[in-house]
């Protein structure tokens, strides 16, 4: 299990067409994706889950990878956060 | 269960109390009599106190912390004092950090309390209700504020006024058994992201999440908004969670019930639910046996059990069979000549 810390780099935040990317992305991946943020843990790979967070500029998530493929599926993802979801 | 694993369990730390004023004036119309800056202070206990012993002068064990309560008892009791006396009273009570007080049966305090009061920034409420009745409101409230929450990947619908919770790996199809029951005029709680609550002993409440309440996605369409599409008829904001049901793909080495007769049951919150398994094959039809898992909750739950009536149906004829041999022990005497 591997857990990554990231935060919200763009401006308009994890709105719906990165949580699709999101979704996107981690359904490539055999291992359980979780955001986490306060108390809320929701699934990766459910477009409604993630678009729950509703996680504005400057938020702070911990991610979780769980399953064989993790570390692919860590690099890939936490990469996607840190480029802003490719819209800084 | 691994999508059941990672379920953490999380309860509030503390509620403000100005979101505790916001919703016992919605709940049971607690009015405000003094005091706006005291909103921020937090309310980090789910009891509640009537502080009558510490009014007296007995401090040692006085749970200051606690939301206060004055009922006629306190307020006999501080009017019954000598001016002096009264107000070295309540020097002392006001000397702890008290997050809100609140009268019961319509009391207003006077103005050398509320002076009081102000001073330590403690907002001051008070209820029409008699006190027993506002501590059974402001205990129930509360005690829900403070309940263990968690939250749960699957789709919830009350189906026959059952709270039918199906969850299992992404794109096995709980949101499609959501939506297929809505069309047969269930109702859905939560789809994705549902919250339960442990409400009392024994009872866990579940809801969707503010935001997303009564959205669907089902893959190859979208999202969808349940709510507009089917109409009121098909939501519901809350309802208990009875029977999870974890669907699975179809495992060769699995064994399945197929009597009925070995219950199984999981642990969410402390609770025990009944479980079923329920293994997903082609052709067949989820939707209707999610309506008889719930009927036969309901059958179960009014004292009719399938499984067990079976079994004692054939218990019964195996008994008949043995007794109807056993008129003769021996089934074929020998010849014998004595």
């Amino acid at each position: 299990m591997i857990e990554k810390e990231v935060t919200i780099l763009n401006r308009a935040g994890l709105h719906t067409r990165p949580a699709a990317t999101l979704v996107k992305l981690a359904s490539k991946f055999k291992s359980d994706f979780y955001l986490m943020q306060d108390n809320l843990v929701v699934n990766g790979k459910s477009i409604i889950g993630v678009m729950t967070l509703c996680a504005e500029q400057g938020s702070k998530l911990k991610l979780r990878f769980d399953g064989e493929d993790e570390e692919e599926a860590a690099k890939e993802i936490v990469d996607y956060f840190n480029r802003g979801f490719d819209e800084l | 269960m691994n999508f059941l694993n990672n379920i953490q369990e999380f309860t509030k730390e503390y509620i403000e109390v100005g979101e505790f004023y916001e919703n016992c004036r919605c709940l049971f119309g607690l009015e405000l009599i003094a005091e706006n800056d005291g909103f921020s202070k937090k309310i980090r206990e789910g009891s509640i106190h009537r502080p009558g012993l510490a009014l007296a002068g007995f401090l040692d064990l006085f749970t200051y912390n606690r939301v206060q309560i004055f009922g006629n008892t306190e307020i006999k009791f501080l009017h019954s004092l000598p001016d002096e006396k009264r107000i070295q009273s309540l020097k002392k009570f006001f000397e702890y950090d008290i997050p809100c007080i609140v009268f019961s049966n319509d009391h207003t305090p006077n103005e050398k309390f509320i002076d009081f009061a102000r001073e330590r920034k403690v907002s001051i409420f008070k209820s029409k209700h008699a006190t027993t009745k506002l501590i059974y409101f402001l205990s129930d409230f509360l005690d829900d504020q403070f309940a263990p929450q968690c939250s749960i990947h699957g789709s919830f619908v009350d189906v026959y006024g059952v709270g039918l919770l199906f969850v299992g790996i992404s794109g096995i199809g709980k949101s499609e058994i959501a939506l297929d029951l809505v069309e047969r005029g269930h109702r859905l709680v939560a789809d994705d992201l549902i919250i339960a609550t442990r409400k009392g002993e024994g009872v866990l409440m579940g809801t969707g999440s503010k935001i997303m309440k009564h959205f669907l996605e089902i893959r190859g369409l979208g999202l969808l908004n349940v709510e507009k599409i089917f109409g009121i008829r098909a939501i519901r904001y809350q309802k208990r969670i009875e029977v999870v049901v974890v669907l699975e793909v179809w495992d060769e080495n699995k064994d399945y019930t197929r009597t009925g007769l070995d219950k199984q049951t999981i642990n969410i919150l402390g609770i025990e639910l009944p479980m079923v398994i329920l293994p997903i094959l082609p052709g067949k039809n989820v939707t209707v046996i999610a309506e008889v898992i719930a009927l036969n909750y309901l059958l179960k739950h009014y004292g009719y059990d399938a499984a067990e009536d079976m079994q004692e149906r054939i218990k019964q004829q195996i008994q008949e069979k043995t007794e109807k041999r056993d008129k003769r022990i021996v089934s074929y005497f020998e010849h014998d000549f004595e």
